[in-house]
């Protein structure tokens, strides 16, 4: 199954890429990962928690996005990626 | 009562949390034309998490939901908007039998603001103003020139009879006529043409898609010193004059004019000019 990618690269957005992976993987890039990046994973983490998600690779390239804009970016990949699995 | 309603695209984070910052009275989240087909359920749930999180006393937050002729994302539109608080939704395309179809999807009764952009609409537009959920119509200007193969142009006389039958239903219904969004995004001095032209014919707001606009709009159709001062000597007048019949610099001033001046202090107090 390929990647899904939701979102831009454009400021106060993210680009979140999800594909199948053998075991949980989250990469954050971000202009301000020293001060807020377990802020970012936390987010990534309780999102893929409420979907009950395990063997994934997020990769979020973050553009300044506040958490609420993480959160709808992640919830729409994860819906496409779950349709697209169905679909497989 | 709003003066500027002003769209804003439901995908883009920037626009959504700058929402407050714009100046306008009212803010229309967009799902429709200016959301990709492909990006919809984006816009959702863009929108959705962050109305979750972020509840606004002012401006007033509709949602421009699409139109129920393309129903499968009007209904997920409607779906992603429950339990979130914003003031009513704008749906595009209105008419009697769009109304019944939204209806169904609806959970509870909710305003609504009807956008009036097909040639069919202006057939029924009293009754659609007289729909118990109806809180305002703006002008479609953009899709019924379309329609019509019309040019828009800064006179706005293509407009006059739509503009015209919005007005009278939506005073007949004691319901807001908002005019339809001026496109020529950097001609000011056409904008303030349109501006005046809508509210020379009775429009009581308008609706903008840039923020650029929004402090002209606001500026028109919020009262002049000028008609604030006329307005108060008419009801000080008034108050000395038991008979509501007297003559103010040579004119006549009767009933109706000493309620528009009271209306007119009521909207002047609300905007902060008085």
């Amino acid at each position: 199954m390929k990647s899904i990618v939701v979102g831009s690269l454009e400021s106060s957005d993210c680009l979140i890429t999800i594909s199948p992976h053998h075991t949980l993987e989250i990469v954050i890039e971000s202009p301000v990962y020293q001060s807020f990046g377990k802020q970012i994973e936390s987010v990534i983490q309780n999102i893929l928690n409420a979907f009950s998600l395990t063997h994934v690779k997020v990769y979020c390239q973050d553009k300044g996005a506040l958490d609420y804009t993480i959160e709808a970016r992640l919830i729409t990949a994860i819906e496409r990626f779950k349709e697209a699995e169905n679909e497989s | 009562m709003s003066r500027s309603y002003l769209f804003i695209p439901g995908d883009v984070p920037r626009m959504l949390q700058n929402l407050d910052v714009f100046e306008a009275d009212a803010v229309i989240i967009d799902f429709e034309d200016s959301v990709a087909e492909h990006e919809k359920d984006e816009a959702r749930n863009l929108t959705r998490t962050f109305l979750k999180r972020h509840n606004f006393d002012t401006p007033s937050i509709y949602v421009r939901i699409n139109s129920t002729d393309v129903f499968e994302h009007c209904q997920k539109d409607i779906q992603a908007l429950e339990d979130l608080p914003i003031e009513g939704i704008v749906l595009p395309k209105a008419s009697l039998a769009s109304l019944k179809v939204l209806e169904k999807l609806l959970p509870r009764p909710i305003n609504i603001i009807g956008i009036l952009e097909t040639p069919e609409v202006f057939f029924e537009v009293l009754t659609l103003a007289k729909y118990p959920w109806m809180k305002g119509f703006i002008l479609g200007a953009e899709d019924l020139t379309k329609t019509l193969n019309i040019s828009r142009t800064v006179a706005g006389s293509e407009l006059l009879y739509a503009r015209s039958q919005m007005i009278f239903a939506a005073a007949a219904a004691s319901i807001e006529a908002i005019d339809t969004p001026y496109t020529d995004v950097k001609n000011i001095p056409g904008l303030i043409t349109d501006i005046q032209t809508s509210k020379a014919l009775g429009a009581t707001a308008k609706a903008s898609i840039h923020p650029n606009h929004v402090r002209y709009i606001n500026e028109y159709f919020t009262p002049s010193q000028v008609e604030i001062n006329e307005a108060k000597r008419i009801v000080v007048m008034a108050e000395k004059n038991a008979s509501m019949r007297f003559s103010l610099d040579g004119k006549m001033i009767d009933k109706p004019v000493i309620e528009r001046a009271h209306n007119l202090l009521e909207k002047a107090k609300k905007y902060g000019v008085l």
